[in-house]
């Protein structure tokens, strides 16, 4: 693989990882607390759009992916809002440490739901969009890469105008930055916060189904996804939207680069020692914390 | 005595020995399968046991608690097989590595805010996975290292069944036994303090640091003792011993069992070992059981099965009694009132983001002298305390204490030398009595006190009655007893003084420490506050309102917008134009 060819497939991957980072910044937000289930919604995305392929008459359309993806969004969402109703609001008066074990509680049944229904094998998503891949001036680009990037930037778009632009989303940012105020003001925070959930896990399970026919699914992915959009939150600056998306490139493209230059988990490992090293020297992100300093 | 009575007064004991003897009978019908089981549960009671240091003394989310269980086995097992190393030797040298390994990671990353500590964790425990798989030489990669010897001390090999068990069990009971010792020190009474109320953990004068280390570094032995006990057990280790999932299952087992209790840990452990051989026919789904335990039990029962027992316990037989506590009467008047500033501070100022919150203040108290503080809120009262008190760094000035500058020392160490302060709201253990939480300030805890059986713990004693004769002085004597949990806000706020006045400090910080009292109220807290200045104190007390202030105070200092407006006695504040147009927002006094 030439690198060229590593950039392409890095910014492929880092637009999905970017979809997984942007849920977990809008869930931290929106409540304070970290979804440590993010990683296996994303899984359970993949499976999903796995389920929803055997129902549907996907054969003969040229985009199966693409059609799947309102479908496996609103999946997501619907997971995300039950998360916020089961594992968030009985938990909103604790401190965050609590919701940090209910949402780690969620993943363990996601991942070992997934594990009893599917078992264990790898699977793989339908391409989002059918065809060979392309040939441009030499470099080989997946049909699959073009659409995860072009999926990714339609919908963070769309996330972009939701929250800078519409009444909801000034909404969901007074109910984010003081609940208590924005609820005297008669805002609904707690169909509020329900909504970041569910926003924040639609965006994890399109994330499984675009990244899910390139490097498979198996119901123990999940923690790797979990961590990356956790590093990319850390080093983009905890609770920045900005930060989220620019982290994700950065993870992807180590991971990508890394892998190359050695292996695949000696790049894990790295990426683990870069994230220690950034914590340790940089605890606000690589960018500054938007969040601002915690006592 | 009432049968209610009586079993109240036995207290725990016979549930011990209960269970004991459940055990007992257990192995006369359990056969090697049921034993190694057994003993399987003892090495992860171990673990649990030892997670609850960081986990739930000291309130940590540490994800690490499976990588140290997991590098106790990978160690044990590589010195038995590459060095020929014995059981006898093996285990405390593995120990010992986890323990290295905690104190280096700790001492950085144990001052990372919470979100950032649980993914440091993580990630060096990632790493150590990653070790596992990739170093094959070493340890075999994938495949793990097979045939690891079991038990052998001294060249007695030790059987398997109820010999290797025993010896299992034996460490669990050790272990349980530090841990019983942590809970009943005073070293563990002030981990709850910090746990529940860091600022005021600091201002009683706890290194919040060292505690925090101490409590991760117990962790860090109890798992990898829990993982070298394991390998043997089971005679082969592979990289699932290092993999999330004996994380998660460690989580489970401290969150269900009870996060706090030693009971809860064995019980936890012994639950969740067992469950998937009960449910046999749902095997696979047992995990997600696991999942669906832990979210019930967080949500319902946050202290977790021992907890709930214990809430159950204290409903039907009543707060146990409280131990029968001498009291110390604090020592008579050190410091006479006189002209020598105790506490000064000199052109102290701090902005935050742009915004100057205190602009050059320049003031001081003496020994036995009550100074006001007032000023409209926002006016920087608070943050005038929180600059002498250490909580913030003050961007220039210099604060003297005692005869030496304190502007660079922690919150904690300035509470030792004498500097004691109170909150606005009262900030106590929820789960200590009121004696508890104010003996936490009497003595100076170190970690070696761990190792000292409750019975013989002197220094809690000493403690105890020096708190007892602290709540006495602060009107609080009939709250000895009750929880934090059940006091009322300004129940809770007397007990504050007396931790506040129980490390005989110099000088004593109080805020707002008449917010929410009747007038008959106001009138017996300005008779302690006399008191407190009459045995040489200087106090510093906080209020925006004048009527509770003027009367007490021997000086007055009055804030607005981060500055010193006026500086004199009650009655030329009351007089002063610039403090009366602070107060009434600018309109100009007749």
């Amino acid at each position: 693989m030439s690198w060229a060819q590593i950039a392409i497939d890095g910014i492929a991957l880092g637009a999905a990882y970017a979809l997984v980072a942007l849920g977990f910044v809008l869930i931290l937000n929106a409540t304070g607390a970290v979804n440590f289930a993010q990683g296996d919604l994303v899984m359970a995305g993949g499976f999903a759009a796995i389920v929803l392929a055997g129902l549907l008459p996907l054969e003969g359309i040229a985009v199966p992916g693409l059609a799947l993806a309102p479908l496996v969004a609103v999946a997501g969402g619907g997971a995300g809002w039950l998360i916020a109703e089961i594992a968030y609001r009985p938990l909103r008066h604790r401190p965050p440490v609590a919701v940090f074990i209910s949402t780690i509680a969620v993943g363990i049944m996601l991942q070992h739901g997934a594990n009893g229904w599917f078992g264990a094998a790898e699977r793989r998503t339908p391409p989002l969009i059918a065809g060979d891949a392309l040939d441009l001036a030499g470099l080989t680009v997946t049909r699959q890469s073009l659409a995860i990037v072009a999926t990714a930037a339609a919908v963070i778009l769309l996330l972009h105008v939701l929250l800078e632009r519409t009444q909801l989303g000034r909404r969901l940012r007074a109910a984010a930055e003081d609940a208590e105020m924005a609820r005297a003001l008669g805002i609904p925070v707690r169909r509020l916060t329900a909504l970041a959930f569910a926003l924040g896990a639609g965006l994890a399970a399109l994330a499984g189904l675009l990244l899910a026919n390139v490097y498979f699914v198996t119901p123990t992915a999940g923690l790797a996804f979990m961590l990356k959009a956790y590093i990319a939150v850390t080093i983009g600056g905890w609770g920045s939207l900005r930060g989220a998306v620019a982290g994700a490139f950065l993870v992807a493209l180590f991971e990508m680069i890394a892998g190359r230059l050695f292996s695949a988990s000696l790049a894990d490992a790295l990426l683990y020692a870069a994230l220690l090293a950034v914590l340790l020297l940089r605890p606000q992100g690589l960018f500054g914390e938007a969040a601002g300093r915690r006592a | 005595m009432s049968a209610r009575g009586a079993l109240a007064a036995l207290g725990a004991a016979p549930l011990w020995l209960l269970a004991a003897a459940g055990v007992a009978a257990y192995g006369t019908v359990a056969g090697n399968y049921e034993l190694r089981l057994l003993a399987i549960g003892g090495c992860y009671a171990l673990a649990v046991l030892g997670y609850q240091f960081i986990f739930g003394r000291v309130g940590a989310l540490s994800l690490a608690q499976g990588a140290f269980f997991g590098l106790g086995a990978y160690a044990s097992a590589l010195m038995a097989l590459k060095l020929g190393w014995d059981f006898a030797r093996s285990f405390p040298a593995a120990i010992a590595l986890s323990v290295i390994l905690a104190a280096v990671v700790g001492g950085t990353v144990l001052r990372l805010a919470s979100h950032y500590f649980a993914l440091a964790t993580l990630a060096v425990a990632e790493l150590l996975h990653i070790l596992a798989v990739d170093w094959v030489s070493l340890t075999g990669g994938g495949n793990g290292l097979p045939s690891v010897p079991g038990f052998v001390v001294a060249h007695w090999i030790v059987p398997g069944g109820w010999p290797a068990t025993l010896l299992v069990w034996g460490c669990v009971a050790l272990g349980a036994l530090i841990a019983t010792n942590f809970s009943a020190s005073l070293y563990g009474d002030g981990a709850r303090l910090l746990r529940a109320e860091p600022l005021a953990a600091a201002a009683a004068g706890i290194d919040a640091d060292a505690r925090r280390m101490a409590g991760f570094v117990l962790s860090a032995a109890f798992g990898a003792a829990g993982g070298a006990l394991y390998v043997h057990t089971l005679g082969v280790v592979s990289p699932e011993a290092l993999q999330f999932d004996v994380m998660v299952l460690i989580l489970c087992m401290a969150v269900i069992g009870g996060r706090n209790s030693v009971a809860g840990a064995i019980l936890g452990a012994l639950l969740l070992v067992h469950l998937p051989e009960w449910f046999r026919a749902f095997e696979g789904w047992a995990l997600f059981a696991y999942g669906a335990g832990l979210l019930l039990v967080v949500i319902a029962a946050p202290e977790g099965i021992a907890g709930a027992v214990a809430a159950l316990w204290r409903r039907w037989f009543g707060p146990p009694p409280l131990p029968a506590v001498p009291k110390t009467a604090p020592t008579a008047a050190s410091g006479r009132p006189d002209d020598r500033a105790i506490l000064a501070a000199r052109a102290l100022g701090i902005a935050f983001g742009g915004n100057e919150a205190l602009a050059g203040a320049t003031f001081f108290v003496r020994p036995g002298e009550i100074l006001g503080v007032i000023g409209p809120n926002g006016s920087g009262k608070t943050t005038v305390l929180n600059l002498l008190s250490g909580f913030y760094r003050p961007d220039r000035g210099r604060i003297l204490f005692d005869g030496r500058d304190v502007t660079a020392l922690p919150a904690w160490r300035r509470a030792q030398l004498g500097l004691a302060r109170s909150f606005q709201h009262g900030a106590l253990a929820a789960d200590l009595t009121a004696l508890d939480n104010v003996a936490v300030a009497a003595g100076r805890a170190r970690i070696a006190d761990v190792l000292r059986m409750p019975g013989r713990d002197r220094k809690r004693r000493r403690a105890r009655a020096r708190a007892s004769a602290a709540l006495d002085a602060a009107g609080a004597a009939d709250l000895a007893g009750k929880r934090g949990a059940d006091l009322t806000a300004s129940e809770r706020r007397r007990v504050e003084m007396a931790r506040a006045l129980v490390a005989e400090p110099k000088v004593i910080l109080l805020d707002e420490p008449a917010a929410g009292l009747s007038d008959a109220e106001k009138g017996s807290l300005r008779t302690v506050l006399r008191g407190i200045a009459a045995r040489g104190i200087g106090v510093v007390v906080v209020d925006h309102g004048m009527p509770f202030l003027l009367p007490l105070a021997h000086r007055v200092i009055c804030l607005d917008a981060g500055r010193i407006i006026a500086a004199g006695s009650p009655s030329e504040i009351a007089a002063e134009p610039e403090v009366r147009r602070a107060y009434l927002g600018g309109v100009p006094v007749a």
